[in-house]
């Protein structure tokens, strides 16, 4: 069983606060106005390389995690359901 | 909260200083007007300890914490006069053994850390290129994986330490199609085929650091010489220019100082029209001014050291101070000129010299707007 599966409740707050920073602080301003929890966020170019460490600042700073440098890559913060995956996997 | 520096530190800075005075200070115009660097001034820091301070002891450094390296950083940068052997040293600590400590592996890091911390070898970081320099990601080199190797062709320019390093961190791209996810940092030691040295570069100040610009021609570098994984070199460039924003103007701060205590003094004996210059309130206040800089760009400084040495990122935070210490230092050093008058503007003065080496500050490491547009960022904009 995958982690997301064992508390539904708080992990859709949990992604929905990540899907919400992602959509109001990154991707409106591009004129991005969809994306889904799957998609490569720096493909469609909703996370720059600026985008990554305001991302970073925000798991820091709201979700109350600490990032390492080696986490921030290309994969660990691709799509939206893999940045909840790392703030779960920091969370335990 | 506490700002106070432990008595260890406030020990350390002092040593620091004594030691900045009295080895660094030697003929720095006539290096200067030369475009000379320093080599036995490395080679006492190294001995000194100060080359290696950020680096862990299991690989030959210091172990200091955050706060204490700039705590000695602004020593240095009030003890020694030579901005540019100090812009060295911190390109050498930021830029190449940080990357290393934060994305080598075990292997890199014993093989060049303690070479690096001692000062046997001298390291630098080779990313602006001709056509890309903010905009850094849109270079144009390329590496390309052979069998067990990576071939690297491209142009860097504006290059610092080239002529005397030892160990390059290059940053060429794997995979142009992924843009800046393709970007992929090398480490290539010196005397690799098809490292080439182009033209030296003349600058307007820190002429006694070395810059010129590099080639890589067809350069063969063995495939365990990649730092980091493919791809991550968005990840090593950032790493290296939050803590290189971090830290590299602590040795303002120092120089700051420096300028104060010479203007108050100067402002005290320099007398017209029957009194001291000081008693102007014109003067006095330029002189105000500049302890307001000094005092906020300390803060801001130390808090980004801060938050660093928490394991903590400081994007936002390295970006205002050095913003704001980079264009403190550049008005402190023309008050300092104007407080002196015609003796200020005069070389023998020493500080048209700091005038034309603060400027640099500006411009490296990002510039000024860059930092900008980087704060600006942090709010959606
Ligand atoms: C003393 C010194 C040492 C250096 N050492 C090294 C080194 O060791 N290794 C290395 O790789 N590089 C080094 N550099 C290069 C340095 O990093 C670049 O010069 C710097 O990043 C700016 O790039 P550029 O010179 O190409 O200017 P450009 O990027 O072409 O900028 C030109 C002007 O346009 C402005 N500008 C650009 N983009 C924007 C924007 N989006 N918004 C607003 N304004 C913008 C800039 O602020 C600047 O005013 C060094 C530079 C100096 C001066």
């Amino acid at each position: 069983m995958s982690a997301t599966e064992q508390t539904p409740a708080t992990q859709s707050t949990l992604k929905d606060q990540i899907r919400e920073f992602i959509q109001v602080q990154l991707a409106e301003p591009k004129g991005i106005t969809t994306f889904t929890d799957e998609e490569s966020l720096m493909e469609t170019g909703v996370i720059d390389s600026l985008g990554i460490f305001r991302l970073v600042s925000f798991l820091e700073e709201e979700m109350r995690v600490r990032v390492s440098d080696e986490e921030i890559n290309a994969e660990t913060l691709k799509s939206v359901n893999t940045i909840e995956e790392l703030v779960i996997r920091k969370r335990k | 909260m506490d700002f106070s520096w432990s008595e260890e530190q406030a020990a350390f800075r002092k040593e620091v200083i004594r030691f900045a005075k009295q080895e660094l200070n030697d003929d720095v115009a006539k290096r200067d007007r030369e475009e000379e660097f320093p080599v036995e001034f490395w080679k006492k820091c190294g001995a000194f300890g100060i080359l290696g301070l950020p680096v862990p002891q299991e690989y030959g450094g210091g172990g200091a914490d955050t706060l204490t390296t700039v705590c000695a950083l602004e020593a240095l940068g009030y003890g020694c006069k030579d901005n540019g052997f100090l812009f060295s040293l911190n390109a050498h600590m930021w830029t190449s053994e940080l990357p290393l400590m934060a994305f080598g592996t075990e292997e890199q890091k014993r093989r060049y850390l303690p070479k690096l911390a001692s000062g046997e070898w001298i390291g630098l970081h080779c990313m602006t290129e001709p056509m890309s320099g903010s905009d850094a990601y849109s270079m144009r080199s390329r590496a390309e994986r052979k069998g067990d190797r990576y071939v690297i062709n491209g142009s860097k320019t504006f290059i610092t330490n080239t002529t005397h390093g030892d160990l390059f961190v290059v940053f060429a791209n794997v995979d142009p199609s992924k843009g800046a996810n393709g970007v992929t940092g090398f480490l290539v030691e010196k005397g690799t085929p098809g490292l080439v040295l182009g033209k030296k570069l003349h600058k307007m100040g820190l002429r006694t650091s070395p810059m010129s610009e590099v080639a890589l021609v067809d350069c063969e570098v063995p495939a365990e010489n990649i730092l980091g994984k493919e791809g991550s070199g968005q990840a090593i460039f950032t790493h290296s220019m939050e803590w290189e924003r971090t830290c590299i103007l602590a040795s303002h701060l120092g120089m700051m100082q420096r300028l104060i205590e010479t203007c108050v003094k100067y402002a005290r004996e320099r007398q017209q029209f029957g009194q001291p210059i000081g008693k102007y309130s014109a003067i006095a206040n330029m002189i105000a001014d500049m302890e307001v800089r000094l005092e906020t760009g300390r803060l801001l400084i130390y808090k980004a050291a801060w938050l660093k040495s928490q394991g903590r990122h400081a994007l936002r935070e390295a970006a205002i101070a050095k913003l704001f210490v980079s264009e403190a230092t550049v008005q402190t050093c023309l008050d300092a000129i104007q407080i002196h008058g015609g003796y200020g503007y005069m070389a023998e003065y020493e500080m048209e010299r700091d005038l034309r080496d603060a400027v640099s500050g500006k411009i490296y490491s990002g510039t000024s707007e860059i930092q900008r547009v980087i704060i600006a960022g942090f709010q959606g904009l």
